[in-house]
């Protein structure tokens, strides 16, 4: 049999490179193992009680900095994790430049892992970071990010919270 | 010796003794330059593609392009598609970067392109009904054209004075547009250059458009106390026959509204419009103040909505942002469609050389779905005359519009909750959630859904089981949409010279915030409400807030507290709290006017032919900001890029990311903080604000210290830094629960510290900066970055330095 298949390389509206579809616990591993890890955190995670619980979860569990985007600071005050207000666009702009040396001025970052953002914004953001850097970025919302290099496939809010859950367990 | 002007003149050459011919434009011409030879002429008049480069490269330098691709790869050619992921080149040579650079640019351009082919159309149209000698008249101010002066030196006087300018917008289009082709320009960074050049120009388009319909077409002249219309889907009396107008270019629009006056039709028929035409016909003929013949429906987001309401008895269409089915979703409500300009014609046949019955004949039987008619006088009696026919057939015939009660109800049964329509909208909206609580009875999940849908209606194409949700949102909300009655000013046109002169020293200093421009359309991320929500926040803090188009109406569909739009709450002269809606679309040149008439009138400056002095007086000293919460548009992208060249800060909605370029700056690079003191050339630091030219914020909360911080200049004195830095640390406090993290980084002196918080600040810089302070005089003695001098001349260039 002839393997008609093997290098297939799939090309649609949106380009040649999209992201590979990830499940919660592998997500959670190689969050776990990234040497300079950074959070961000959307706004969104303020319209659902339980998806804020869980983002502080994971930023305490993994000992992850967290970006604070939109005005997603005004649920994480207090909350005992390392974050900062910051806006998402520049954030991205930085995160392509080798000479910044992050939130907290000890270098720039390794691996990025998105939460609570509007899907077309955190997905048009990523274009950049996906384009230019090396900068490997995880997305565990409840939409397809298709600029990511790994993402969740589109599930119901329900399966989201699991899935987070999940993916806390194996942090 | 007689003397002629333009326009036809014939006579009979016979028995004549020294007779001297001279024609007309090249006399025109010479008198021209003798009455402009004392004019001072800056070193860029008519600048090309290339002359203002270097301005742009210095901003470039500061303001980073920011690229984020929506593909990653070039289809331009027969070359491709090219593979340009991770910024490979394709087969031509360019690179993802240059690619998005020149797709950026071309989006600019065809903004520019779109207001300055209205301007075209519309001249052309004013010449034909005025002359070329008709007076240009915009109200009290001696600079009637700021940008047209700015850019290219001309200070038109008349509609002919127009006329050559346009001429010079289209050679610039023409060039810019040449360069997208394959093979020319390569490099990303002077893609941007031409971007920003196409962004200027666009502003002189828009000029051009709305100085010679205000000067024509009795609109206010900047006017403050221009009269108020009633804006909204609920302000529609649809038990009466509906005309509703869609678009952007009031020619048509102008017989219709007089014919009807005439004929005294004013109260028998309702005529509304959507999108920046409703606007300038709410500005036609109130130049006096007298109320506005047309009611505002609304912005794009209404369109579909409108019809799908079956309201709308006869639509009419003209330019730019109206949705390419029209004519579809009308004809399923047997609502004629007539088309009035050949950008949008829909395929109709042209009946401008036919009768009016005939054409009523063929519309009222259904025998054609629509026409063609460029007979603007023909179609002022046609329109009425066929709404009023229309309204009784339609009634006649009971055209079903929304579903019933009943049907609603299967309608929500029928949804298998796959969430198809959720992936498809572009606001991902909870329609599946709302879709239960629809089959339990509760509306109240589609009441909520009614104001953040945009009426695209991609989730009725995503449905498998066919549901029109469009309809269904708006069936179930029609309690809301009774309800959705407001007030907005009608467009005022530009700021006149008085306000300019008595608030210009407030800008500058910075006594007076702010600036905050509500620009652009109606793709907003969460509804409308957030542009009610900025406002409403920004005048309590006394900044002056300006609006135009699509902004300007959403603006006016909330009242506060008190029961009043903020329209009725605030006036509406351009001084600190002060509420200015400058018209339409192309009346957002009336606002990078108003801050070029504050280097003329306050500073002095001579404008003509002088960008790149106006705009680094502009970016170092004028606090201005743009908003663009819903930019949909490429107009709102050609806006926004002549906004960055003239040195203002533009933030975009969420949304704003799909323009996929940002100009952000790095507040971390501090080599690029610094700036000339003009008075002796030495290099001075600057506080990194604005730190971005174009950007996007997340939510209306992130936005709020973002304006504040982005209205902070170097030229601010101790009194402007204290009040802006209040509202920054406030609005930080207010809407992200922090101090904002660089805070400190804007404090020159104890002085620059707000009054109210001075000891606990100091107490701060001292623990946590390490700044040394006299606690006895509360002085700071050593620590912040720049010094405080009111009479520094901060600027980015280098050749208006006088040599120390």
């Amino acid at each position: 049999m002839v393997d008609v298949i093997k290098n297939t390389q799939i090309h649609c509206t949106y380009g040649c490179k999209s992201s590979k579809a990830v499940q919660p616990d592998v997500a959670g591993k190689m969050i776990s193992k990234a040497k300079r890890p950074l959070f961000i955190v959307g706004s969104q995670i303020l319209k659902d009680e339980e998806l804020l619980k869980r983002s502080i979860e994971i930023a305490k569990k993994a000992d992850l900095p967290v970006a604070a985007t939109g005005h997603s600071m005004s649920g994480l005050v207090d909350q005992g994790i390392n974050a900062k207000y910051i806006n998402v666009h520049a954030l991205a702009t930085y995160l392509c430049d080798p000479n910044w040396t992050g939130l907290d001025g000890n270098g720039q970052y390794d691996t990025i892992v998105v939460l609570g953002h509007f899907k077309y914004y955190i997905d048009q953001v990523l274009s950049g970071l996906k384009s230019f850097s090396k900068i490997k970025s995880i997305a565990i919302e409840r939409e397809y990010i298709q600029n990511a290099t790994m993402s969740f496939g589109n599930i119901t809010p329900a399966v989201h919270i699991e899935a987070l859950d999940e993916l806390i367990e194996n942090l | 010796m007689s003397e002629l002007t333009t326009g036809k003149f014939s006579m009979a050459i016979s028995d004549l003794e020294n007779v001297q011919l001279t024609i007309n434009n090249i006399v025109g011409a010479i008198e021209k330059e003798a009455d402009e030879i004392d004019v001072e002429m800056g070193p860029t008049v008519k600048p090309g593609v290339s002359s203002l480069r270097d301005w742009d490269h210095n901003i470039l330098d500061r303001y980073n392009p920011v690229y984020t691709p929506m593909c990653d790869q070039c289809c331009y050619c027969t070359f491709g598609p090219c593979d340009l992921s991770g910024n490979k080149e394709g087969a031509c040579g360019i690179n993802l970067e240059g690619h998005n650079a020149r797709e950026f640019m071309l989006r600019v351009i065809t903004g520019a392109a779109a207001h300055s082919g209205h301007g075209r159309h519309l001249l052309h149209h004013l010449i034909g009904l005025y002359g070329k000698d008709h007076p240009l008249d915009v109200g009290a101010t001696n600079i009637i054209a700021p940008n047209v002066q700015l850019v290219t030196g001309v200070s038109p006087k008349t509609l002919g004075d127009l006329d050559s300018v346009l001429s010079y917008v289209e050679e610039q289009i023409t060039q810019l547009l040449a360069a997208v082709h394959v093979g020319q320009e390569g490099a990303a960074i002077d893609f941007e250059s031409k971007a920003l050049h196409g962004g200027m120009i666009d502003h002189v388009g828009m000029e051009i458009s709305d100085i010679a319909q205000i000067s024509c077409l009795d609109f206010p002249k900047s006017d403050e106390e221009a009269p108020l219309a009633d804006i909204g889907m609920g302000c529609l009396d649809s038990s009466k026959p509906t005309l509703i107008v869609i678009g952007h270019n009031v020619a048509a629009v102008t017989d219709i509204i007089d014919y009807m006056e005439d004929k005294g039709l004013n109260d028998k028929i309702e005529l509304g419009g959507l999108c920046c035409t409703a606007l300038d016909m709410t500005r036609y003929k109130t130049g006096d103040r007298t109320l506005p013949r047309a009611k505002v429906v609304g912005t794009l987001a209404k369109e579909l909505k409108t019809i799908r309401s079956g309201i709308p008895d006869v639509i009419i269409v003209d330019e730019q942002c109206i949705r390419a089915d029209v004519l579809k979703e009308a004809s399923k409500l047997m609502i004629p469609v007539i088309t009035t300009n050949d950008k949008v014609m829909y395929g109709l046949k042209d009946r401008s050389n036919d009768s009016i019955e005939d054409i009523l004949e063929d519309l009222t039987t259904g025998k054609e779905k629509g026409a063609l008619m460029f007979d603007y006088e023909k179609l002022g009696e046609l329109a009425p005359r066929l709404t009023m026919m229309m309204s009784e057939i339609r009634k006649q015939k009971g055209i079903k519009r929304l579903p019933t009660d009943e049907e609603l109800k299967e309608l929500a049964d029928s949804c298998v909750h796959c969430l198809k329509c959720e992936v498809a909208c572009p606001n991902s909206l909870p329609i599946s959630e709302a879709m239960t609580a629809l089959s339990e009875g509760d509306l109240s999940n589609f009441e909520l859904l009614h104001d953040k849908c945009i009426a695209c209606g991609r989730c009725e194409y995503a449905c498998p089981k066919d549901i029109d949700i469009v309809n269904v949102i708006e069936k179930s909300s029609q309690r809301v949409i009774s309800e959705e009655v407001g007030k907005v000013r009608v467009g005022r046109g530009p700021i006149s010279d008085p306000e300019i002169r008595e608030e210009g020293v407030n800008l500058v200093l910075g006594t007076t915030p702010g600036i905050v421009a509500l620009v652009g359309c109606s793709n907003y991320p969460d509804g409308t409400k957030d542009l009610f929500t900025i406002a409403d926040e920004m005048l309590r803090r006394s900044y002056i807030v300006v609006v135009s188009g699509c902004s300007a109406m959403d603006l006016g569909m909330y009242k506060g507290e008190d029961g009043m739009t903020l329209y009725e709450k605030y006036p509406s002269r351009f001084k600190s709290g002060g509420l200015l809606n400058t018209g339409s679309c192309v009346s957002n040149a009336h606002i990078t006017g108003a801050v070029i008439k504050v280097a003329s009138i306050f500073a002095q400056k001579n404008i003509s032919g002088n960008y790149e002095e106006i705009a680094d007086y502009t970016l170092n000293r004028v606090g201005a900001v743009g908003v663009a919460w819903g930019a949909y548009s490429q107009k709102a992208a050609s806006i926004g890029t002549g906004c960055s060249r003239l040195g203002i800060p533009v933030i975009l909605g969420p949304h704003g990311s799909k323009y996929r370029r940002a100009l952000i700056a790095k507040p971390y690079e501090e080599e690029k903080w610094k700036v000339y003191d003009a008075r002796n050339g030495s290099e001075m630091q600057i506080p990194a604000a604005p730190d971005y030219l174009l950007t996007t914020a997340e939510t209306v909360e992130e936005m709020m210290p973002m304006l504040a911080k982005s209205c902070i200049r170097p030229s601010d004195n101790n009194m402007g830094r204290m009040i802006k830095l209040t509202h920054y640390i406030e609005l930080s406090q207010k809407y992200l629960g922090i101090m904002p993290e660089d805070w400190h980084k804007f404090v020159r002196t104890e002085t620059d510290l707000p009054l109210a918080k001075r000891e606990k600040l100091l107490k701060i810089l001292e623990k946590e900066h390490g700044w040394e302070i006299d606690w006895k005089r509360k002085k700071i003695l050593s620590g912040p970055a720049m010094k405080s001098d009111v009479s520094a001349q901060p600027t980015n260039l280098k050749r208006l330095c006088k040599e120390a």
